[in-house]
């Protein structure tokens, strides 16, 4: 077996709380399958996604991250992601400018009703994430 | 055409009266003939006052540091403090303006517009002059006139002028008190983000090789943080050890801080420092240079910055430095903001 | 600082979880976090004697905190946390680590899913060791509520409340309630006269012991927030005592000014001092200032001179009240949309081409032609009528892109009441769809497209212009590829609705949203209909969207219900996962001000302040601070810090 297939993405996903972690709730009820290579974080909305976050994320060793929240003008806090939009815009053209590929970080809007979206977008994520092998031009090198 | 004289008038009618209580500016520096900051506190020494191509400094930084000065003191200011600004400089000052850093009575902006003829890099200037001194810098419409202890050396402008110069549109501190100098650009020497747009031509493999290169260049001396006047938050939150310590600071406070990063000066810590700090500045950084040219091993952190910058003028409409009211850019949106890379 | 006691609880949910995640491992996993003192497994951690084990465990191992790592939050969340609260801890410090639906569910593999489960519960853990022990945050109510609008929205509103038991203060802008529907003649789908419905709904608002009814006011400031706010109300001067006045009408005889009439939508005149309609709410006249020539006996006087009630007053001022209210309801209605902005249709210049409201006036008995649907140019009866639907709505490129719900329906019913005023006339409907919706409607429009001289036309009218007397009207017919040509008595625009304009104004001076097309911003579209982001503040009718009168009086109602719902608790009990300033790192910049969607800090002293009555905790301004100086409680950014660690070890 080939190192290449050994290689699982680790892949940290940010959910908003009423949106896309509501979304992927669903997708549990509705036993869609998908790869198991994102962990959850759910925070309140979207608007509560510093940059820092995606930062450390890939600091720390994630190949892949991604943040999802509720469609544009449905934000639950009104106006949380239309922050958001902008300062994910910021924070992806920032690292396509230094050269990390621009697969590696995704956002999407997956609303509660979309339990079948949210298991694409993992599922999509983790198919494009293979190929890139692991992440190591932000990931902290800890001396063993 | 600026005449200095006009300038030191001002400054000395000001002290004299005592209607600001110093004037920040420029004067003739102790290394040959580039100027320093000067601190003017008298109307007589306001005659110590200078203006050339080799202002480069970006005073509003001092506004900062006084300000700070003052609260450390528990002091208010009794008197509005004055500042030379160029026309990057006075954006800077709008910013912290925006930002209620002080209050708009608090300062005096003695407006200079460059006229177009922008500043010097003191490296490319070096490198052309062979290590020998200059004792004056004159610009006389194409061309930068040095006069050295050999003679005059004369260099084209685009020679010897500073990349952010080469690009600028905008000499003129629309943001003043007073103002002296024209609103003209002058001659147009490279396209605004030329070099950002040379750099945007490379792929993701170049790319990171240039970058990845710099990074692991950086020593986080933190010249860059400590030059730049946006860079005032009493902590960084990318590095904890700046946390402030009163008597009032519990123990859960100190162990509490969140260490994003290592100290160490390595890749992935001074990427994320780097990464960090241009966020921070997206539509908040004016082009001013400043952190470029401290630098002591020579990181173009620039490019960052003008990315943001360039994002935000033509993604969101939003130019740094334009308005005192109205919001900053990550705290606000438009209904036009671009959400195609959102699946 | 104690060393955190924390208990892990791990549900096998039966086999949901059991099944595809390795429960023990993640039980064992956990018990090596050193914060983690008590870890425990069970079949359902959620049923009866599940909870009792969670419960003993907290006393037995002098536990501070829990994680049950189980299903979704949205099922259990509060369970478990009144749990806690009982085995005498404080229910924030127990969180929920979603590994089943999130989790079991989703992954067949085993070893995947269970390395899954050991992150997520894991992220948890180190969440909960920050978790501060919180208390819901009560906050003060004033049990009075205020409607702003005096419509059929309004007045529904006013009364539902006021029949609750809570008082209400009725603010409207006119000099008389009843709004858009005291101007119409009769109601779709009933043909019910509009007067008769609504006039016994004004007169008990009138006499309702718990209603304050302020008209000829406008609302300049509030401040406060849900529970307390403060209402600037600006009571205008009417110059006339409503107390004293007759209705006699003698000084409309004398008075000298001629106005036109804006309750007549401009069809006729009034004098400087009137009454808008008889069946006015208050039964009173007024003296409108701006029209009048001084308010000066020496100027005129003669009003005053003729009033025997005495009720005539010039020294009246404008006073200006704050009421202190709970609740707001904001029912500010709507306008039509200019004719002006249709140059093609005449643009508000041609003669006998009217909106919709303008017709009604002409169909009501009380209107300027005593209900005789005449041709406001020379009075004559109109043989030929031509209806134009959907002006200004429907069309994104030029004009309002929404339907505006209501014009197929009243289009229907002035057909219907054209042919039943002018019996040998011929009504001619140029329409695109018809959206009759509600109950009885359909029905309604079909009977009015059986009559014979009613003729409906599928298509559009390009132009209006005025021919021999009379407007040509350039239009299609699309079901038989035609174009068709009328030179029409008359001409019945249904102008698109709009927000009126005291809707605009008012929602600047609430700080309430607005959506794009300018009406008040429901909360939710689907789920909250009726309330407005601002806590307290409630929307009902028009002025929220276009609608017609049964779902304007069911919105009201629902607006009331809210209202009193609010109101019948002595003290309010938030969520206290809200947002929290450290003065030591705010510069004061403001920017969490700005991105605040809730418009709940402020800058006081160069510091950020929050309002903790109107912080939701989406946490908007932790992301957008640089310095970390606001941050939510218990959602920190140290904490998800070490959720990011946790997730990637």
């Amino acid at each position: 077996m080939s190192e290449q297939q050994a290689y699982e993405p680790k892949v940290v996903a940010f959910l908003c709380k009423w949106c896309s972690s509501a979304g992927s709730d669903l997708a549990g009820v509705s036993r869609i399958q998908y790869p198991a290579n994102a962990t959850p974080i759910t925070i309140p909305c979207t608007g509560a996604m510093s940059p820092m976050y995606i930062l450390s994320a890939f600091n720390k060793g994630a190949d892949g991250v991604l943040v999802s929240g509720c469609h544009i003008g449905d934000c639950h806090y009104i106006e949380g992601n239309y922050l958001a939009r902008r300062k994910m815009h910021l924070t992806m053209e920032l690292l396509k400018f230094i050269g990390v590929e621009p697969d590696r970080f995704r956002m999407s809007w997956v609303s509660a009703a979309e339990g079948a979206k949210f298991a694409q977008v993992v599922t999509d994520f983790i198919n494009d994430l293979e190929p890139l092998g692991p992440q190591d031009k932000l990931k902290k090198v800890v001396s063993s | 055409m600026i005449n200095i004289q006009d300038i030191r008038d001002t400054a000395r009618d000001m002290l004299a009266k005592g209607e600001v209580r110093a004037v920040i500016g420029y004067r003739r520096g102790t290394r040959g003939m580039l100027a320093e900051p000067a601190f003017i506190t008298s109307p007589e020494q306001a005659d110590d006052l200078v203006w050339d191509p080799t202002c480069f400094h970006n005073l509003s930084l001092y506004l900062v540091e006084d300000r700070k000065f003052l609260a450390h003191l528990n002091k208010s200011s009794d008197a509005p403090i004055a500042v030379i600004a160029k026309g990057c400089d006075a954006r800077s000052i709008v910013v912290l303006l925006q930002e209620h850093y002080f209050k708009r009575e608090d300062v005096y902006i003695i407006g200079v517009s460059c006229e177009g003829t922008g500043v010097v890099d003191e490296r490319k200037l070096a490198s052309h002059l062979n290590g020998f001194q200059a004792s004056n810098a004159v610009f006389d419409g194409d061309d930068f006139v040095f006069t050295t202890a050999q003679g005059e050396k004369r260099l084209p402008a685009r020679e010897v002028m500073a990349d952010r110069c080469l690009e600028c549109r905008n000499p003129f501190p629309k943001e003043n008190n007073v103002v002296f100098g024209e609103d003209k650009t002058g001659r147009e020497l490279e396209a605004p983000f030329a070099a950002l747009a040379r750099f945007e031509a490379q792929g993701t493999g170049e790319r990171w090789d240039f970058w990845s290169h710099h990074f692991d260049r950086c020593i986080r001396c933190f010249a860059c943080r400590s030059v730049c006047p946006m860079c005032y938050c009493d902590e960084c939150v990318v590095d904890s050890i700046t946390f402030p310590v009163t008597p009032a600071t519990t123990a859960e406070e100190k162990a509490n801080r969140i260490r994003w990063i290592d100290r160490s000066a390595t890749r992935s810590e001074n990427i994320t420092y780097l990464m960090t700090r241009a966020m921070h500045l997206a539509g908040r950084c004016t082009d001013c240079g400043e952190c470029e040219r401290a630098c002591p091993v020579n990181v173009p952190i620039r490019l960052l910055n003008n990315k943001m910058e360039r994002e935000a003028r033509e993604k969101f409409g939003f130019e740094p430095g334009a308005s005192i009211g109205g919001p900053s850019l990550v705290a606000s949106f438009l209904d036009s903001d671009p959400g195609d890379f959102i699946r | 600082m104690t060393k955190k006691r924390t208990g892990v609880f791990v549900c096998h949910c039966g086999t949901n979880i059991a099944a595809t995640v390795d429960v023990a491992k993640v039980a064992r996993e956990m018990a090596d976090e050193n914060t983690v003192a008590f870890t425990q497994e069970y079949v359902y951690m959620c049923s009866e004697p599940g909870q009792e084990s969670v419960v003993q465990a907290i006393k037995d191992n002098k536990l501070d905190s829990v994680v049950v790592t189980c299903c979704s939050p949205n099922l259990h969340e509060k369970t478990f946390r009144d749990n806690a609260q009982r085995a005498g801890i404080n229910n924030f410090t127990c969180e929920i680590a979603n590994i089943r639906e999130q989790c079991s569910w989703v992954h067949n593999d085993k070893a995947k899913g269970t390395e899954k489960a050991i992150k997520i519960s894991r992220s948890v853990v180190r969440r909960v060791n920050r978790n501060k022990p919180l208390e819901a945050i009560a906050v003060n109510v004033t049990r009075k509520a205020m409607v702003i609008g005096g419509g059929i929205a309004g007045i529904q509103a006013a009364l539902d409340i006021a029949n609750a038991g809570v008082e209400v203060v009725l603010v409207e802008k006119q000099a008389t309630i009843g709004g858009r529907m005291l101007q119409l003649s009769e109601t779709f789908p009933t043909l019910d006269c509009s007067q008769c419905v609504l006039s016994p709904k004004m007169v008990e608002v009138k006499r309702h012991p718990k209603v304050k009814l302020m008209t000829y006011s406008e609302v300049q400031e509030l401040s406060g927030s849900v529970g307390n706010f403060q209402v600037k109300v600006l009571k205008k001067p009417t110059f006339v005592d409503p107390d004293k006045c007759k209705i006699c009408d003698h000084c409309t005889e004398v008075c000298p000014v001629v106005v036109p009439n804006e309750y007549e939508l401009n069809l006729t005149a009034r004098r400087a001092i009137y009454i808008p309609y008889a069946q006015a709410i208050p039964a009173s006249f007024t003296l409108d200032e701006s029209a009048c020539l001084g308010l000066n006996p020496v100027v005129c006087g003669k009003c005053k001179d003729v009033c025997e009630a005495g009720a005539i007053n010039y020294d009246m001022r404008p006073e200006t009240v704050i009421e202190d209210v709970g609740a707001v309801v904001v029912a500010t209605g709507f306008d039509l949309y200019d004719q002006e902005n249709m140059p093609e249709l005449g643009g508000g210049k041609l003669e006998d081409v009217l909106d919709g409201l303008q017709f009604e006036r002409l169909c009501s008995a009380s209107g300027a032609t005593k209900g005789h649907i005449l041709r406001p140019s020379d009075h004559r009866e109109p043989k030929d009528v031509v209806f134009i639907q959907c002006v200004g709505s429907r069309d994104p490129a030029k004009h309002c892109a929404y339907c505006s719900k209501i014009c197929c329906m009243y289009t229907a019913k002035h057909a219907r009441l054209y042919k039943k005023h002018v019996p040998d006339g011929r009504a001619y409907v140029f329409y695109i769809d018809i959206r009759s919706g509600g109950k009885g409607y359909e029905e309604f429009v079909q009977r009015t497209m059986e009559d014979d001289d009613t003729l409906y036309l599928r298509g559009r009218v390009s132009k209006l212009y005025r021919h021999n007397g009379k407007v040509r009207v350039l239009g299609t017919d699309t079901l038989t590829g035609q174009n068709v040509e009328i030179d029409a008595d008359m001409v019945v625009l249904a102008q698109a609705m709009v927000p009126s304009k005291g809707t605009t104004e008012i929602a600047k001076v609430l700080k309430i949203g607005r959506d794009k097309d300018g009406f008040l911003a429901e909360a939710h579209p689907k789920l909250r209909p009726v309330e407005s982001v601002t806590a307290g503040i409630y929307l009902a009718g028009a002025a929220q969207a276009p609608k017609d009168i049964p779902e304007t009086v069911a919105q009201a109602g629902a607006a009331a219900s809210k209202v009193i719902a609010l109101l019948s608790q002595a003290t309010l009990s938030r969520s206290p996962l809200i947002a929290k300033v450290r003065p030591s790192h705010c510069t004061g910049c403001g920017m969490c001000v700005d991105a605040c969607p809730f418009i709940a800090i402020r800058l006081e002293n160069g510091k950020a302040v929050v309002n903790e009555a109107l912080c939701e905790g989406c946490g908007s301004c932790s992301a957008t601070c640089l310095r970390a100086a606001i941050d939510v409680k218990n959602v920190t950014q140290l904490q998800i810090h070490e959720m990011i660690e946790a997730c990637l070890a």
